[in-house]
């Protein structure tokens, strides 16, 4: 099992990363208006350029791996989309911002490149989804919007890999699948399972989580026939829409806010629980956890490890009070130096919640390696098949 | 809710503003059906302790508990019944008994332990009894479970 590659960008959270077709570079934001392109020198990631025009924190980056564009949405309400052009100066290679017409009055919560990238979607705060496509004859980017039937801020999309069909999770509980044709850009897509007839809008399937929690991410599968999505009552749902037959996997656990697939037969999720979990199944076998990509069992640097109790209640903070307590200890979890090292530290790669998962290499029907980001400032690169039995906590879970 | 510190109401300016309602399914059963339900379950619910079932009580009280509006009886008959069971369980049967659960009735389980802890001025809710199924049940069922029970509107 080959251990994961870590590499610590910033101390300040990474709210979203998203790397170029031939993973040389990486475009992240660390909680900031401004997106930074990082190359990698060494084992190091290096600042190449920094991409400032929005005004509010970057929600997320996508970078277009064929046509080389990179687009950012912000909660200024605002998305740009970068290309690369000689500066007219020094001639250099330099990212040029092009606006884009969203027309909408909440923030920009996330954004995703079509396949095809001749569209974009933005979810945003103001219960709408802006499809962008490019206007040659004004040069910018103009955008139609899904609204009907949102009832709430939309956290993610995904794009069904004919171009059309998009899934947006949102915070009223709800994952569903649109059509998002667009008449001067798609050819009219082929009857899939997901319906035949796709003028823009259309809502061709409408999923509950479960419990009722907001949905966080939402993905299809490889093949585009299934669909997966994570919501907030740490639930795992995987819709077929044939069928049709809905599986909901309950964890133990934090629950997770962003998942990829890896295969027709398998996904990564990743959350609030630290490390990326790997689940398989199929609609007649269903599904379940097969293992963490993380070897939780001892503690990531030097310093004791703790006792792996119940979920987190044996956490850091528990710690702190307990040692002020019993051994009038007043140390600070977090602060160098303080108390034992080890305390303080999870016994995860990453120190914080995964906000971000993205396939890394390997064919959309067989990813090999997924990359994540995280609170904790931390970018990793997993391999998907070194999964790590999961242990304690996990045990009892039963479908 | 604790809206004191708001001045205007500022969904009162909102022509599209999300409904409570909307935040969950509904409940099929009409509320005089679902307080028959209720009060026949406690009725099997007495049947089962009388036998010393403690798991078969537990899993007939939680299934189909009542929520939301208009069905406050029920769910203060079905509260004050698995209150009833809980307080009657020998604890060194506790774990077993939540091991024994499915996993939605776990989730439920944790709902009324809430609901129970919540409303403790009540004479049969016993705190530590509550606490020492809320031990047990955080072991078998993780965090989870207690995630869910906050991000559930359903509220029993």
């Amino acid at each position: 099992m080959s251990a994961p590659e870590v590499y610590n960008i910033a101390q300040v959270p990474i709210t979203s990363h998203a790397f170029n077709a031939n993973r040389s570079e990486v475009c992240v934001s660390l909680n900031s208006n401004e997106a930074q392109i990082l190359g990698k020198q060494g084992s190091e990631w290096v600042a190449k350029e920094t991409l400032s025009e929005h005004d509010k924190i970057i929600t997320s980056i996508d970078w277009a791996p064929n046509s080389n564009r990179i687009v950012t949405a912000s909660q200024d309400r605002n998305a740009y989309v970068w290309s690369q052009a000689p500066d007219p100066l020094t001639g250099q290679m330099i990212w040029k911002p092009t606006l884009v017409l969203l027309r909408i009055n909440r923030a920009a919560t996330y954004v995703r490149w079509s396949p095809n990238e001749d569209k974009f979607a933005v979810a945003s705060g103001a219960r709408a989804i802006a499809i962008c496509s490019f206007d040659p004859e004004s040069d910018w980017w103009v955008s139609k919007q899904l609204k009907k039937p949102i009832r709430s801020t939309v956290l993610s999309v995904d794009w069904h890999p004919n171009n059309v069909l998009l899934a947006a999770g949102s915070a009223d509980m709800k994952a569903r699948v649109f059509s998002a044709y667009i008449k001067d850009v798609d050819k009219k897509p082929q009857a899939s399972v997901w319906g035949e007839k796709l003028p823009f809008n259309t809502v061709c399937g409408e999923y509950s989580s479960s419990s009722g929690g907001w949905v966080h991410a939402v993905g299809f599968s490889p093949s585009g026939d299934v669909l997966a999505f994570a919501s907030h009552d740490s639930s795992i749902t995987i819709v077929y829409p044939g069928a049709p037959a809905v599986i909901t996997i309950k964890s133990m656990t934090l629950p997770y806010t962003t998942l990829v697939w890896t295969s027709e037969d398998s996904l990564v999720a990743a959350g609030h629980d630290c490390q990326p979990i790997l689940f398989q199944g199929s609609e007649t076998t269903g599904w379940k956890a097969v293992g963490s990509l993380d070897d939780t069992t001892a503690p990531k640097s030097s310093g004791g490890g703790r006792q792996s109790a119940v979920g987190r209640l044996n956490s850091a903070a528990f710690n702190t009070f307990r040692n002020a307590d019993t051994r009038g200890q007043t140390s600070l979890p977090g602060m160098p130096g303080a108390g034992s090292g080890g305390e303080s530290e999870l016994m995860t790669v990453h120190q914080n919640t995964i906000s971000t998962i993205r396939a890394h290499a390997g064919a959309p029907s067989q990813v090999t390696k997924v990359s994540t980001s995280g609170a904790d400032g931390n970018l990793v690169i997993w391999t998907t098949n070194a999964v790590s039995g999961l242990v304690g906590r996990m045990s009892g879970l039963r479908m | 809710m604790e809206t004191s510190f708001r001045k205007i109401d500022i969904d009162a300016y909102d022509e599209d503003v999300i409904q409570e309602e909307e935040l969950y399914d509904a409940d099929p059963r009409d509320p005089a059906q679902v307080l028959n339900d209720t009060k026949q379950k406690t009725s099997a619910v007495r049947g089962y302790l009388s036998k010393g079932d403690t798991a078969g009580a537990l899993t007939m009280i939680l299934t189909d508990p009542p929520y939301g509006p208009n069905v406050e009886q029920a769910k203060e008959t079905n509260l004050s019944t698995l209150l009833t069971i809980l307080g009657s369980t020998k604890s060194s049967e506790v774990s077993s008994v939540v091991k024994g659960l499915s996993q939605d009735a776990q989730d439920t389980l944790m709902k009324y332990l809430y609901k129970g802890m919540a409303t403790s001025a009540r004479s049969d809710a016993n705190t530590s009894v509550l606490l020492s199924w809320h031990e047990k049940l955080t072991e078998v069922a993780g965090i989870g479970c207690i995630v869910r029970v906050m991000t559930d509107r359903r509220l029993v």
